[in-house]
């Protein structure tokens, strides 16, 4: 079968086929999307079994090697989970209100759009992907470029759409970019720039400035007397307790919004402003950064992604390189969410 | 009939669609230094290193395009970069028509580190360039290192996927 072909002719075939199918499959071509979709379907059950045979094996192994790290992490997340519970009570009260003043203003919240619950069963293969398999599909209405999130904020987006399975792009991925604006307040920003007499150059979306003083004193006395006695003491107990004495400040909020790109599943996340003063004015490292919204993007606005680690002067370049830890640990996705939320075709591209 | 089910095609299908598998479910989920070492690209060079450069590169073709087609990056990439390691690998029969396992290993291990940093260059091409860091500086080396280990393991495996006994030497009669 190879004889009759020398080895430069082999090699000339190899090289132009590849490039001849890289060039229809970035084209977008119907038949090679279709037969992904019927070898992502063949290659199911062979993954299954193959799981079926590695899966206790590997269990087995970790049961022996990782036992003692295994009961002191527990530990550690239980710790944690009762510190969260107080938390959490808090953080509800917040997102209730939250969705009241935007029903309130009428405004659209990515609380409206329905998430779908998903399964992580599988890493990418290689070293030069930087995704993850779930195991919703077209059946559950999944389609491409939809935003997935877990319990911390954005993990990425479906790129590739199977009935049983969908592909996700990490946000840590080169190829992956999407507008994002940074939330920071004029408090934070004065904080770190007393000297500073010049406003900042975002765009002022909330100008509610109120001031409400909470404070709840209750004094308890307790006096045990009786007619002094020669010789008898008389104890006097007083308990002041403070219960609370917050004060709510609503400060205007800026936000600054650039294009945030990823750099790697070991770098940290990139963003670039389409404003170069904005990186100089507004942004301070621990500031909030989620998904700017808008037609063109593929994302709804509002959902968290993580928080700015660095804000770094380029030489000889007025604009800011901006570093960001993502809020998701996307080295462990077990359950992730797929918002339904259907982006602008011309968004998604290819 | 009987040649095509002898044939190559007909073996490195099953045996490409079962070290797939296995690349996906365990070495993919398990990370060594957060590299994950590739099964499928250890197979292909130990093809090419017990069949040849030319076997090797269709070896590594096939086996590539199954791995394009159950992931996301462009149809093609695979194929072109382990048909290439592959081919690399083949490279000792220029050598010693019937190499040791030693020999093999380096060899393996020049195949594997063609086809894992060629990965990335053909993203250049096709406009994802964001791979080529220095990365790749511990990426290749530690996949080059484990095809190199797994080659001498593979290359019975290898040898009957392209269909080719191995040679016996007989001593001439004096």
């Amino acid at each position: 079968m190879f004889s009759s072909l020398s080895r430069r002719r082999v090699l000339a075939l190899v090289v132009i086929t590849c490039l001849l199918l890289i060039t229809l499959d970035k084209r977008g071509n119907p038949i090679i999307d279709r037969a992904r979709s019927v070898f992502a379907t063949l290659l199911s059950p062979l993954d299954t079994s193959t799981r079926a045979i590695a899966l206790p094996i590997e269990r087995a192994w970790y049961g022996i090697s990782n036992y003692d790290d295994l009961e002191r992490e527990n530990q550690a997340l239980r710790d944690q989970l009762q510190t969260l519970r107080g938390t959490d009570v808090e953080a509800r009260a917040a997102i209730l209100e939250y969705r009241e003043l935007l029903r309130v203003n009428q405004l659209s919240s990515t609380y409206t759009i329905e998430p779908l619950a998903a399964k992580v069963v599988g890493g990418a293969p290689s070293n030069f992907q930087n995704t993850v398999e779930i195991d919703v599909g077209s059946n559950k209405g999944v389609r491409v470029g939809m935003p997935v999130t877990d319990g911390a904020g954005l993990i990425g987006r479906i790129t590739s759409v199977s009935p049983e399975h969908s592909i996700v792009l990490l946000i840590t991925a080169p190829e992956y970019a999407i507008l994002a604006q940074v939330l920071s307040t004029d408090e934070q920003i004065a904080a770190e720039q007393p000297t500073s007499s010049t406003s900042p150059s975002g765009i002022p979306v909330s100008d509610l400035t109120s001031s409400t003083s909470t404070s709840t004193t209750s004094t308890t006395s307790t006096t045990v007397a009786g007619e002094a006695q020669p010789g008898s003491s008389t104890t006097t107990s007083s308990t002041t307790s403070v219960v609370a004495n917050t004060t709510t400040t609503l400060l205007e909020v800026v936000r600054e919004t650039g294009v945030m790109e990823g750099q790697g599943p070991t770098r940290p996340l990139l963003l670039r402003f389409t404003d170069s003063v904005s990186s100089v004015t507004g942004v301070r490292v621990g500031a909030f950064v989620e998904t700017a919204g808008g037609n063109n993007s593929l994302a709804p606005a509002g959902i968290p992604i993580g928080r700015i680690t660095a804000v770094r002067q380029q030489s000889g370049n007025s604009s800011a390189i901006v570093e960001i830890t993502p809020n998701a640990n996307l080295s462990r996705l077990f359950f992730v969410n797929v918002v339904l939320y259907v982006p602008n075709p011309d968004a998604v591209g290819k | 009939m009987r040649t095509v089910l002898a044939g190559p095609l007909t073996r490195l299908l099953p045996v490409g669609l079962l070290a797939l598998s296995v690349q996906r479910v365990v070495f993919a989920q398990h990370p060594l230094n957060d590299v994950k070492l590739q099964f499928v690209l250890a197979l292909v060079v130990a093809a090419g290193v017990t069949c040849g450069a030319d076997r090797g590169a269709v070896a590594g073709f096939t086996l590539g395009l199954l791995y394009d087609l159950s992931g996301s990056t462009p149809l093609g990439t695979m194929a072109l970069a382990y048909g290439l390691g592959g081919m690399a690998a083949g490279y000792v029969h220029a050598f010693t028509p019937d190499p040791q396992w030693w020999l093999a290993s380096i060899f393996a291990v020049i195949g594997a580190a063609v086809g894992e940093a060629t990965i990335p260059l053909v993203g250049v091409f096709t406009g994802e360039s964001g791979w080529i860091t220095t990365d790749l500086l511990v990426i290749v080396p530690i996949v080059a290192g484990a095809a190199g280990l797994l080659c001498p393991l593979l290359m019975p495996l290898g040898r009957w996927m392209m269909g080719v006994k191995r040679k016996k030497w007989k001593a001439m009669a004096e």
